[in-house]
């Protein structure tokens, strides 16, 4: 069956809705994109379904979904392992107008997902299975009971896109009886990128990302979050090549038998490339995989 | 920006996020704390005017923001205080209540109303029991006079700090009360 963004999102409705109304019981994501240190309790499980939307690029349409699936596992109180299945569907037409990509056109289809063997003239469509990840956060400090909850996390992905080793610090002190929080997370992440011709394409990625969250009624939090990016052509961070600033609002709902949130980022004027990455900026922006706006939604269940 | 919700993902959203009937989940009532904890003893309401002072004083004993309000607060005619207070839960407020005897220390302690997903512990009357016979004279403290439930950290801290303000409101308010009262 051919899948469509229609037929993705369908599913993981359905999927979210069955298991909402028959598990009925919530877990926690405060930040779109920020981890924190509240992990499943021992033995608890939790369904969480994510849906990002990065739009807009320096011209035309770009519209990249992507979708996480994931299962959660507390197994013991401070070590949290989870999978997931992660979905995609990519829109992308005359996105792109450097001239080092697009050469004499004014504009020209390019960018993360679209294989370099396609007609930039023409658009790019494509929506798929992207693979899988598996997960885990070991929980050093917890910052109910410490000044600084401190945590590590690890993450391999298998995709048809890129495989990936991420390794991020969790960082996260509560303030205010724990309704405000501040996290950081430390992002390490090495890439080979599988659509381009040679089907092996090193990259590698340090970010920044931090953020408040304020419960300012019960069950609601909203907050905002920034994202420092920088991207590098080699691994282990060798020869950096973007460099870009996103900050953005964060909402959350959590209620006892679900929770909600969603955050929107906002790639700020400013970004620059460098190293031989100067295709992939324009407009004082960066793209690849990047846009001007990324949204999320992510919904959470415990099951048991 | 042109951003163009696709329809079937919103009406999916507001089913999948459509609030579930959920219940507070109610122990018990506070009369029916009241009859547990102080049995066969007629309470009287007592309420008190809570100062900046004093709430400062308990804030920085137990390290608790959240204010406390002084009108959850019955008196036994031997001296016995029944108190209720609420604070923060992981999604919202935890209701409980402390029995102190006349000299203060801990008699009881029950949770009125938990209303989240994990915790439940709390209420678990062995645990409950590790408050029995505190004073402000004691830390209650998590982690170090009271034992921690892994899974249920940050319910079991606040109740502990909660018990520990009410505590040390019978040491800075309620004691001297109780000592007027018998001067006259």
């Amino acid at each position: 069956m051919k899948m469509t963004i229609k037929r993705l999102v369908a599913f993981s409705i359905l999927l979210a809705t069955a298991l909402h109304f028959s598990f009925a019981n919530a877990g926690e994501g405060a930040f779109g994109w920020i981890y924190t240190l509240d992990l499943q309790p021992k033995g608890k499980l939790e369904f969480e379904q994510r849906l990002q939307l990065n739009k807009q690029q320096a011209a035309g349409t770009y519209d990249a979904w992507t979708a996480r699936t994931e299962l959660e596992y507390g197994l013991t109180n401070d070590l949290q392992i989870a999978g997931y299945i992660n979905s995609y569907y990519t829109s992308a037409s005359q996105n792109y107008t450097n001239p080092e990509a697009c050469g004499d056109s004014s504009s020209c289809t390019g960018g993360y997902g679209v294989p370099s063997s396609h007609d930039p003239a023409t658009p790019y469509r494509k929506s798929g299975i992207e693979g899988g990840s598996l997960e885990a956060i070991y929980r050093l400090t917890n910052p109910v009971t410490s000044p600084v909850g401190v945590g590590l996390y690890l993450e391999p992905t298998w995709g048809r896109n890129k495989d990936e080793i991420e390794a991020r610090l969790l960082l996260q002190s509560n303030f205010i009886d724990d309704r405000l929080v501040l996290a950081g997370n430390l992002v390490v992440a090495n890439e080979r990128l599988k659509f381009i011709e040679n089907g092996n394409v090193p990259e590698s990625m340090l970010d920044l990302l931090v953020g408040a969250s304020y419960r300012f009624a019960p069950k609601w939090s909203a907050g905002v979050e920034a994202r420092f990016h920088n991207d590098y052509s080699e691994l282990n961070l060798h020869n950096q090549v973007q460099r870009a600033t996103f900050v953005g609002p964060n909402m959350h709902y959590a209620a006892k038998d679900w929770w909600v949130t969603g955050a929107w980022r906002y790639q700020l004027k400013g970004g620059t490339c460098m190293g031989g990455g100067e295709a992939e900026c324009s407009n004082a922006r960066v793209w690849d995989s990047h846009s001007v706006n990324e949204f999320i939604v992510k919904v959470g269940f415990p099951l048991n | 920006m042109n951003w163009k919700p696709n329809p079937l993902f919103m009406l999916g959203l507001a089913i999948a996020t459509a609030p579930i009937i959920a219940q507070a989940k109610i122990y018990v009532s506070v009369e029916q704390a009241q009859q547990i904890l102080i049995p066969n003893k007629s309470l009287i309401k007592n309420p008190i005017i809570i100062t900046d002072e004093l709430q400062d004083k308990m804030r920085s004993a137990s390290s608790i923001r959240h204010p406390f309000q002084g009108d959850r607060i019955w008196r036994a005619a031997d001296g016995s205080w029944f108190i209720v207070d609420e604070v923060v839960g992981k999604h919202e407020m935890i209701t409980y209540a402390v029995a102190l005897n006349p000299s203060g220390a801990v008699t009881g302690i029950e949770i009125l109303e938990y209303v989240e997903s994990y915790g439940y512990e709390v209420a678990e009357a062995n645990w409950r029991k590790q408050f029995l016979g505190k004073t402000a004279a004691d830390p209650i403290k998590l982690n170090q006079d009271i034992q921690n439930i892994g899974g249920a950290t940050l319910s079991c801290k606040h109740l502990t700090d909660g018990v520990k303000r009410v505590a040390v409101l019978y040491d800075i308010a309620l004691k001297n009360q109780a000592l007027s009262l018998k001067a006259k």
